[in-house]
């Protein structure tokens, strides 16, 4: 019986802002995210043991590496703290939680600070692509290649075709209920932005191919953005709970984990799973692993927030979590399942594609959606009555999963 | 009848081709709403449509979009539309023609709007019928509507309470505006609150300097554009018109500062317009490849390297603090610098504190409302969050020491020592830039 790891809150930035527009340095959106956290739990510099920072590139897109100090320069409470900071790509954030979660489990720590933040806008598109492209095999998948990874993904669509067909009208519906869903979260990137799902089926100038099937309505955004969220031991919560007057059933757990990586380049992934029934099967293997560890059976799911870096990815994720049989998510898609008003609404914040995809972010951005929908506390895109849900966050083009359970 | 929202409606945009037209009829058009397009001629009012595709990034828009021309199309349109909203240039006679025409051809229940942003709304309707009367207000979008959600809403005197209500509800549900309610009043809230503070810094810069004033109130202050690159941007005949209407028809505390400055009536005669006269300039004129700035007191554009020194230290060291996220720290400098940088700086800011929420009871009704429209609508920090970031109590011992007025609000906050601004879901380090 491993040891419960709770939830107590965070913070997200607004995805829509523009830090480089503001002039400001990665120490700004890392220090927002921390006193953000501060303020929504009621917690205070001291009362934090360790901090874990995920991010992916800020050497490329900042010049700046060593960011768990960055932690402790917020508040000079925190000099001292024991700080690192965490890369696997777009699922960064993930692993970070994942550190701090093993901590708290092996009972080395209390209370764990945990940043995931990435400052994008730095660079121009093409850059910031190449740079997207180290998540791959450089030398062998993206090295002069004009965005490496939509055409990654548009090839794991492929893929899906060549099994058991693929519709693109399938793919325009996840990209029409994210941005639907994005208007609804005050935070969103793209929640002032007009979608409709004819213009995500539409191709033209202002729907133009970005790699193999896909195009720009596929795709997630480049976003800046950081997101804090505080974990504790059963001893710290029951302690802050007994403070607040509640019980700590009432705050949530991180109930499950799976964490599984890939062979790198999607060739060999590919190759791999030729086999087998699911396309990427190490992803398939973290989302049972965590939901065995949860003891969670997929009918006891409220939502889902999942890695929908392009529409491919989330129509892989449908079928990887067993909202149908393998190959045929378009049956969860035509049902309207994963609509926010459907039996198990995915990306009720808008995802990657409608909230935005700070890469080292995004995983700690869905632990803290997760905690908000079982908390009752996320607003206008609240699922009515959730009591348990679901992450994916991947890192490259399938090739490191971690899947959280939280309820 | 009640109005159902879902099932709004159709819209007739008048002056659909310009920026203020096409880009209102952007914000109708993704809400769904079919949006007609009405111009001098049905080319003109198809530019529009063009425009609004290009802000949707969608061809799929277009197909909500129609387009016609005031003389074929403007009786048979209004006739059985929902709402029909004027953008037509900010002149009040021109308005009439048009607003006689609707009167005319519009059916009973329709609401008409005007996006202006300063005139008298309640002058609009004179000669109009009751029925026009009742459901006319203004709906005052900032440019470019498609990007920018604050907007201000101004019903007159004798518009319906149920039009305002629903008008209310349609911008801030499916069109998803951030909504401010405002009095009739010139300049209505946003324009009044900030167009003091560039025309005066405008008036400060014949003393001072240009480039030294811009850098001065910069973005350090809570903008994302310099003041006078701001009035370069907006116009200096549209910058003209509302200081002008606010000089001549208020008359509170800061009357003096929206007088325009002389050395700027001057050059409007001679044609410099901002940036929408790149030959002539504003108080920044780009030529040869270089930026050349205006001298008041000449009148004369001298290369900006010759005129733009560092920038003054007050300047620099918020920079920095606001540059790592440290914003209490830079408006701490801002507090406790001394010299007459300093000062100057305390001078402007702290009188847009106290102007800006000095309005709530006159224009608005709670102070949140001057925050979203200067947060919203100028993308200025607005003047709670700068309260905040001082501390109430401080921020009234600095007023009272400029010899400004006291906002009722800001002695509240300080007597509870609360908080003032009061949207959960805003960063608000968001609005300083370094």
């Amino acid at each position: 019986m491993t040891r419960p790891v709770y939830i107590l809150g965070g913070y997200q930035t607004d995805f829509a802002r523009n830090w480089k527009k503001e002039n400001k340095h990665i120490a700004a959106l890392i220090r927002e995210a921390v006193l953000g956290g501060f303020d929504a739990t009621a917690l205070a510099p001291d009362d934090v043991d360790v901090g874990h920072v995920g991010n992916f590139a800020a050497e490329l897109y900042c010049m700046q590496g060593h960011l768990g100090a960055f932690l402790v320069d917020v508040d000079p409470a925190l000099s001292g703290l024991p700080t690192a900071r965490h890369e696997a790509a777009c699922a960064s954030g993930s692993i970070a939680v994942l550190a701090a979660s093993a901590e708290i489990q092996a009972n080395r720590y209390d209370c764990a600070l945990v940043v995931g933040v990435e400052q994008m806008k730095t660079v121009n598109p093409a850059v910031g692509g190449d740079y997207l492209g180290t998540a791959a095999w450089y030398e062998l998948e993206a090295k002069g290649v004009e965005f490496p990874f939509p055409k990654l993904f548009g090839k794991l669509g492929d893929e899906y075709d060549k099994r058991y067909g693929l519709k693109d009208e399938h793919l325009a519906h996840i990209s029409a209920v994210n941005y639907d869903n994005a208007k609804r979260n005050p935070k969103a990137q793209t929640r002032s932005w007009y979608m409709s799902e004819e213009h995500a089926r539409g191709e033209g100038k202002y729907n133009s191919v970005i790699g193999g099937r896909l195009k720009v309505t596929d795709c997630s955004q480049v976003t800046d953005g950081a997101v804090s969220l505080l974990l504790a031991s059963e001893a710290f919560a029951a302690d802050y709970a007994a403070k607040r007057g509640i019980g700590v059933e009432s705050l949530p757990q991180i109930l499950g984990w799976g964490h599984r990586t890939a062979p790198l380049t999607f060739a060999d992934k590919v190759a791999e799973s030729a086999e087998d029934r699911y396309v990427l099967p190490q992803t398939r293997r973290a989302i049972t692993d965590a939901l065995e560890r949860a003891d969670t059976d997929i009918s006891q799911l409220s939502a889902i927030e999942t890695h929908d870096c392009f529409t491919t990815s989330e129509y892989m994720a449908i079928d990887h979590f067993g909202l149908t049989e393998p190959g045929e998510s378009w049956r969860a898609i035509e049902d309207g399942v994963i609509d926010f008003d459907g039996t198990l609404p995915i990306n009720p914040s808008g995802g990657l594609i409608g909230c935005g995809h700070p890469v080292g972010a995004t995983g700690v951005r869905q632990l803290l959606d997760a905690y908000k929908q079982v908390t009752g506390t996320a607003g206008d895109y609240q699922v009515p009555g959730a009591t348990r849900v679901a992450t994916l966050n991947i890192g490259g083009s399938g090739t490191t999963s971690c899947v959280f359970v939280v309820g | 009848m009640a109005r159902d929202l879902r099932n709004t409606m159709k819209v007739v945009v008048l002056g659909g081709n310009g920026a203020m037209g096409a880009g209102s009829g952007e914000v109708f058009a993704a809400a769904g709403i079919p949006t007609v397009l009405l111009a001098r001629t049905r080319d003109k009012a198809e530019t529009g449509r063009a425009r609004i595709e290009s802000m949707a990034k969608a061809e799929a828009i277009s197909a909500l979009v129609t387009t016609g021309s005031y003389d074929d199309d403007l009786a048979r349109e209004v006739a059985d539309a929902d709402l029909i909203f004027e953008a037509v240039s900010e002149d009040l006679d021109l308005k009439r023609v048009y607003f006689e025409q609707v009167d005319a051809a519009r059916k009973p229940d329709s609401i008409v709007a005007t996006v202006s942003s300063g005139l008298s709304i309640a002058a609009m309707t004179d000669g109009r019928s009751d029925s026009f009367a009742r459901h006319f207000l203004g709906i005052h979008f900032f440019n470019p509507p498609n990007v920018i959600v604050g907007c201000e809403l101004i019903p007159h005197a004798g518009t319906d309470p149920e039009v305002t209500a629903f008008v209310e509800a349609l911008l801030a549900g499916p069109l998803g505006r951030e909504v401010v309610k405002t009095s009739d009043t010139p300049a209505f809230a946003g324009n009044r609150v900030g167009f003091k503070v560039l025309n005066e810094v405008a008036q400060l810069a014949e003393q001072h300097g240009v480039a030294y004033m811009d850098a001065l109130i910069g973005p350090h202050t809570g903008r994302a554009m310099s003041p006078l690159v701001t009035v370069d941007f907006v116009g200096w005949d549209v910058h003209k018109a509302i200081v002008d209407n606010v000089a001549a028809n208020t008359s509170d505390e800061a009357n003096a500062a929206f007088a325009l400055p002389g050395y700027m009536a001057k050059l409007i005669d001679a044609g410099h317009l901002g940036n929408k006269t790149p030959a002539t300039g504003g108080f920044y004129r780009a030529a040869d490849q270089q930026t050349f700035v205006l001298d008041p007191t000449s009148g004369d554009y001298r290369p900006a390297a010759e005129v733009v020194a560092e920038p003054p230290e007050i300047a620099l060291q918020m920079k920095a603090a606001i540059r790592v996220g440290r914003y209490g720290r830079a408006m701490e400098i801002f507090a406790t610098a001394r010299g007459d940088d300093a000062d100057l700086m305390r001078k402007v800011v702290l009188g847009y504190i106290s102007y800006g929420l000095g309005r709530v009871g006159e224009i608005v009704e709670q102070p949140r409302d001057v925050d979203r429209i200067m947060g919203f609508g100028f993308n200025w920090a607005p003047p709670s969050v700068l309260v905040d970031d001082l501390g109430a109590r401080r921020t009234v011992q600095l007023l009272e020491t400029a010899g400004l007025p006291v906002p009722r609000c800001i002695v509240g906050a300080a007597e509870r020592n609360q908080p003032l601004f009061a949207e959960p879901n805003v960063d608000t380090g968001r609005f300083y830039f370094a």
